[in-house]
């Protein structure tokens, strides 16, 4: 980004930079942040922690299977929506975003940056949590473990990619944190219903969730696609 | 406003909607097995072929404002995202009624349609939460951008019915498995219910431009739709066992025109308060 941040010159051809390398510098520059202080990934791990906790208390623990996919995911939500909200409110203390705005790199590199670091995040935490919830509910899957990484995999970025555009709509708006699971849960609740489901069918061993990949394989497609093209649009939003 | 083609077309909206109610109150002929209840249909239908068409309308009119900046998309995008909820508020009080009798349950929450046709509604509510809660110029950017996410969702819910197994009957309206005179009678409603909806689009979009005009757009969400959400909870818990089953039928048509009233209610007060501020910015 040096390249661009000559004062009074037009950046031509040769300055810019490609796409991937400019996502790269943004996907290393968050992961270093979030090196350094942790901030965001120590509360989302605990935040993690404490609903698994309250959730073995709540739910009786014989033969928890069936309702499994709806606990881990509804952990797993809960604690995303931390992170995203998080991820942007960073940028815009240290005024990241009005100097991205002025920039002429492609807005798509940021949005694809922060997904990637937040995909990166929160599958760290789901690897983390996954032997908790072993432990917790004495589980064991049914099924094959591949699908169940499959699931988390595509769900896990079918989360990532609305939630990261949608918090950086919901930053743009007066009650800021508030608005983004206003925003991120309805919308999800398609690809929430499917990872469940599948999940669900997995730990049970009833049926393959092929349904369920094909139908989150699509959403993903649909909606990355989506934010990818509108993106620009509510960064420059005024 | 221009008036007088606004009266003639309410008026004709009222006969319409009348002859429709009567066609399908006492003209259409009675289903064998849930009787005269199976009537809740010609209301709960019609709401959300117009819910569905309006959500359409708010898609073209946001696209047409992210490629055009156009105020009266704008008013347009707001006026039928509101009137979308009124009416998708419809189909889920009217719904419910229709399957505690049909099915034994207010709510079959592994029912995809049902869950679609709820997350429809909640997408649109937070599309007016976001109104309401962004600042200055933005406001119709990001809504604009929050609604083509939200009909992402429609083919989603309308594909539904064909992809999963459930509860909820899938699409019969042309199809031999419909009585060709509840057909025709459904189509009148359907046709009643859209002119309705036009009518309340044009009142709203014309006070969303006022609004506009005098800078002082406090939009609101569809205020009665959600009370009478919360209202609905204690009514399940009072609910004995054995209703007359005409009651439902009553239940649905009273809940239905509760809501369409309320709403029209709603907007004669906010018409009225921005007349008033209209006149006191004039004087």
């Amino acid at each position: 980004m040096n390249a661009a941040a000559q004062p009074g010159q037009r950046v031509t051809t040769p300055a810019r930079m490609s796409i991937a390398r400019l996502t790269w510098i943004n996907v290393s520059k968050d992961l270093r942040l979030e090196w350094r202080s942790r901030d965001v990934f120590n509360s989302m791990m605990f935040f993690a922690l404490v609903v698994v906790v309250v959730f073995s208390f709540s739910f009786e623990r014989e033969d928890s299977r069936p309702v499994m996919g709806g606990l881990i995911w509804v952990a797993f939500l809960f604690s995303t929506t931390m992170a995203l909200n998080q991820s942007w409110a960073r940028e815009l203390r240290n005024g990241v975003l009005d100097a991205y705005r002025v920039s002429p790199a492609p807005a798509e590199a940021l949005f694809l940056g922060k997904c990637l670091g937040n995909f990166i995040l929160v599958m760290l935490l789901e690897c983390l949590m996954a032997p908790l919830f072993v432990v917790f509910y004495n589980l064991s899957s049914a099924g094959p473990l591949w699908q169940l990484l499959l699931i988390a995999v595509l769900g896990t970025w079918a989360l990532v990619v609305n939630g990261t555009f949608f918090a950086a709509m919901s930053i743009r708006t007066r009650n800021r944190e508030l608005m983004l699971p206003l925003l991120l849960l309805p919308i999800s609740i398609p690809a929430v219903l499917s990872m469940v489901t599948g999940t669900s069918q997995v730990l049970s061993g009833e049926g393959t969730p092929a349904v369920q990949l094909q139908f989150l394989a699509g959403f993903c497609v649909i909606f990355t696609t989506a934010c990818f093209l509108l993106f620009d649009t509510v960064l420059n939003a005024e | 406003m221009k008036t007088k083609l606004f009266f003639a077309f309410a008026a004709f909206c009222c006969l319409f909607l009348a002859f429709g109610t009567y066609q399908g109150l006492v003209v259409a002929p009675t289903e064998e097995t849930m009787g005269d209840v199976q009537r809740i249909f010609y209301v709960h239908v019609p709401a959300a072929t117009v819910g569905f068409t309006l959500f359409f309308v708010n898609f073209l009119a946001s696209i047409y404002y992210l490629w055009k900046r156009s105020a009266r998309a704008d008013a347009l995008a707001a006026t039928t995202a509101e009137i979308g909820i009124v009416f998708c508020t419809v189909v889920l009080i009217t719904g419910p009624i229709w399957a505690r009798y049909a099915w034994g349950v207010w709510w079959s929450p592994r029912d995809m349609r049902l869950n679609t046709t709820l997350m429809l509604w909640l997408l649109y509510v937070s599309y007016m939460i976001l109104r309401r809660s962004s600042t200055g110029g933005s406001t119709s950017v990001l809504a604009a951008a929050l609604a083509v996410f939200a009909f992402l969702d429609v083919p989603i819910v309308y594909m539904s019915n064909r992809w999963f197994r459930m509860s909820h009957p899938a699409p019969m309206i042309g199809t031999p498995r419909l009585d060709p005179r509840m057909q025709t009678v459904l189509f009148i409603n359907m046709l009643a219910f859209l002119c309705f909806g036009a009518l309340i689009a044009w009142f709203r979009y014309e006070m969303e431009r006022t609004a506009q005009k005098i800078d002082a757009a406090h939009i609101q969400k569809a205020a009665g739709g959600a009370a009478a959400m919360l209202l609905l909870p204690a009514a399940f818990f009072m609910a004995p066992g054995h209703v007359a089953p005409i009651s439902y039928l009553w239940g649905g048509y009273l809940a239905a025109w509760g809501i369409y009233v309320s709403y029209l209610l709603f907007l004669m007060g906010k018409l009225a308060r921005l007349k008033k501020e209209a006149a006191e910015l004039a004087a």
